[in-house]
């Protein structure tokens, strides 16, 4: 209990603290604040691996993605506030964006741990707020248009995830009472006996609801702009955080429809957006110019990646598809870092602009390609080892048509990455752009990334198996 | 479904403000000004409040009388003379695209509503609500149609009117459907969209400022 109280009031006082003192000083305690908050759930995930009732796995393995985004974002914003503040008002700009941040982390923060489903709602609206706050920060009209663009379809998109709590509440008067409080733990428990028309609706609603959330295609469209125009560091928190926290509301509500109705509709659906969110995501990596859009047409494929391990059903690949979203955030993340030092020293987000990414940031340029690497889905980083798991996971099933169809998109989607990274990166140093970089903050926290993207490729600890396997026996999607 | 002859007089109540929510939701359409739009949405939201009020009421229940009151100050007074102050200066009237125009807004509106009932009747459900089939279907319609204002108005004033009614609708399903839904929950939802329409009211500020209108077919810079 003291290490959430502690993960979570860490970000809340340094946000006023963002407020109250000037940003060189409230700077570097985000970056401390941000790897003992890291470090207080990590504690709490190995507690929830040995069996610790609160938070349960499910909410420990979701916690993790914030962990590895927050522990580095902090230090890379170090670097960030200092080098792409505006020129005027640039210590408002600064105190604003770190406010904003660790407001921001400590939502993302709150959701995984919320296991009432109204307040899950409420927790997924406050994180679109704070994040739309923060895409605004950067002053252009992309990111105004962005920003709104964000806004307006994820609070519609969320008011469909309230009609799926109302649908859920419903459902449960019957075995539950009139005045029931809408806990997790009391559906389940009663599961069997809720309204199953009411159950399968409510799914459909959350899916599609916090699907949007989540950037699940067709309700994506918000994403590539989001993410493209924020700051960097926001870019990271939204893809590698965010995305994860509206999965963990749509498991929530899967595991109850998964005992009230059976696997057969949440599988059904699962395919269905995850297919078609790596179909859209796969054909729109081909022909991206933008290096920070390329990026999120990836968060989208990644996330029907995720939704099409939860499909297959097979205990391997939900297990594939729970690691999954862990080593999204941390590849994705890093190859935000590195693409935020890239467009800085290039002064483009265009990718015909950026080449000789290598000759010209050894470690940033090297670790971006490296990042994209891990994103394509090759060994020996930890997105590979996951994405085997889940294709694996499907064959064994028997459902090999839809494996098939999943592998040639992959096929697609990794012909597209590794075009653009390939493009950055290699070849020689302009003579127009200044070359090399110092090691400071900005580049500790890629390497820091960098350790945990090659870690989990390399090693899955025992505890993060153990906890997996707990996480799987909650959502009950295994067939 | 309670036949209507055995309809109480809270029940015809619920009943009547249900058909009329609906009617003001289908308005939307009609309204070309930003000044009609805002007046609808705090009709409809005076329409939600009596309803909360009715089902607190006939139930006996302090909270939901309490959301009532809250939701009548907060948005059918605070929220609409918020929003007239914003919409001051600024071209009132909102552009109606002309390949879908009022007419056939209105039809595509009455398929929505013909949706929300067949989904509605398909879900035989067991509540302590007064007309649970044609408060469920009430509610997934004025979603519905919330959405489709907010795709076929392209005024960012107009996008949050869509937003605010498309909540109001949500809000209508839980208090009628839901009546037990804990009343922090309610404060807390109520509390998450007034944070929201401040946000959206910042960031349409600054798109007034930028581009001298709030019409929203001026962001278009990003695609692909």
């Amino acid at each position: 209990m003291t290490l959430v109280v502690l993960m979570i009031a860490i970000p809340a006082v340094l946000t006023i603290i963002s407020i109250l003192v000037p940003s060189r000083i409230a700077g570097p305690l985000t970056a401390l604040g941000g790897l003992c908050t890291a470090a207080c759930i990590i504690a709490a995930d190995l507690a929830a691996a040995a069996g610790a009732p609160a938070p349960d796995a499910l909410s420990a393995v979701f916690l993790l993605p914030v962990a590895i985004i927050y522990g580095t974002v902090g230090l890379y914003t170090q670097w960030f506030v200092n080098t792409e503040s505006p020129s005027q008002n640039a210590e408002r700009y600064r105190r604003e964006f770190l406010a904003l941040t660790n407001a921001f982390a400590c939502s993302e923060i709150v959701v995984p741990l919320l296991t009432n489903m109204g307040g899950l709602w409420v927790g997924l609206e406050t994180t679109t707020i704070l994040s739309a706050l923060l895409i605004r920060l950067q002053g252009t009209a992309a990111a105004l248009e962005a920003a709104w663009k964000y806004i307006l379809i994820a609070s519609c998109g969320l008011a469909l995830g309230l009609v799926a709590v109302v649908l859920l509440y419903v459902s449960g008067i019957g075995p539950l009472g009139d005045h029931h409080v809408p806990q997790w733990a009391g559906y389940v428990s009663v599961a069997a006996r809720l309204n199953p028309d009411a159950v399968r609706l409510a799914f459909i609603f959350a899916l599609v609801g916090f699907g949007t959330k989540m950037g699940l295609a067709p309700m994506h469209a918000w994403l590539p702009d989001a993410h493209g125009a924020g700051p960097t560091p926001t870019s990271a928190m939204l893809s590698g955080a965010l995305l994860s926290d509206a999965l963990y509301a749509i498991l929530r509500f899967a595991a109850i429809a998964n005992i009230a109705v059976g696997h057969g509709m949440t599988h059904i659906l699962f395919f269905i957006v995850g297919l078609t969110a790596l179909f859209m995501a796969a054909f729109f990596l081909l022909q991206q110019r933008d290096i920070k859009r390329m990026l999120a047409y990836s968060s989208i494929e990644h996330m029907g990646v995720v939704a099409s391990g939860l499909a297959f059903g097979a205990p391997l690949a939900v297990m594939g598809a729970l690691l999954h979203a862990i080593n999204h955030a941390a590849s994705k993340s890093l190859a935000f870092f590195a693409a935020g030092r890239l467009t800085e020293r290039y002064g483009t987000h265009e990718i015909a602009g950026i080449r000789g990414g290598v000759a010209t940031l050894p470690v940033s340029g090297t670790l971006f390609a490296l990042a994209g690497l891990s994103l394509a889905g090759l060994p020996p980083f930890g997105i590979f080892r996951s994405e085997i798991m889940i294709l694996a996971g499907g064959f064994r099933t028997g459902a090999w048509a839809l494996a098939v169809v999943v592998t040639l998109l992959l096929a697609v989607a990794f012909a597209g990455l590794l075009r653009w990274v390939n493009a950055t990166s290699a070849g020689d140093r302009s003579a127009t752009v200044p070359h090399g970089e110092r090691f400071g903050v900005a580049t500790f926290a890629m390497l820091l990334g960098f350790v945990v993207v090659l870690g989990l490729g390399l090693v899955v600890p025992p505890q993060l198996t153990q906890l997996l396997e707990r996480a799987m026996a909650i959502v009950g999607q295994t067939s | 479904m309670t036949g209507l002859h055995q309809l109480t007089v809270p029940e015809a109540f619920a009943g009547t403000i249900a058909a009329l929510l609906l009617l003001v939701q289908l308005a939307l359409f009609r309204s070309v000004v930003l000044s009609e739009l805002i007046t609808l949405y705090a009709v409809q939201s005076l329409f939600v409040s009596a309803i909360c009020l009715d089902v607190g009421l006939a139930g006996g229940e302090l909270d939901l009388i309490l959301l009532a009151a809250l939701t009548f100050v907060f948005k059918v007074i605070v929220l609409p003379i918020y929003m007239r102050g914003l919409v001051r200066g600024v071209s009132t009237r909102v552009e109606i695209p002309s390949k879908v125009n009022v007419l056939l807004s209105l039809l595509i509106a009455a398929a929505l509503v013909g949706i929300g009932c067949l989904t509605a009747s398909q879900l035989p459900l067991k509540t302590g609500a007064f007309l649970p089939t044609a408060d469920l279907a009430t509610m997934l319609s004025i979603v519905f149609i919330g959405f489709l204002v907010a795709i076929l108005r392209p005024n960012a004033f107009a996008q949050v009117i869509a937003f605010l009614t498309l909540e109001n609708g949500v809000f209508f399903g839980a208090v009628t459907l839901a009546p037990g839904l804990p009343f922090v929950l309610g404060i807390l939802i109520l509390f998450d969209v007034l944070v929201a329409v401040v946000v959206f009211a910042v960031l349409v500020r600054i798109l007034v400022a930028l581009r001298s209108s709030a019409a929203t077919t001026q962001l278009q810079e990003l695609v692909g």
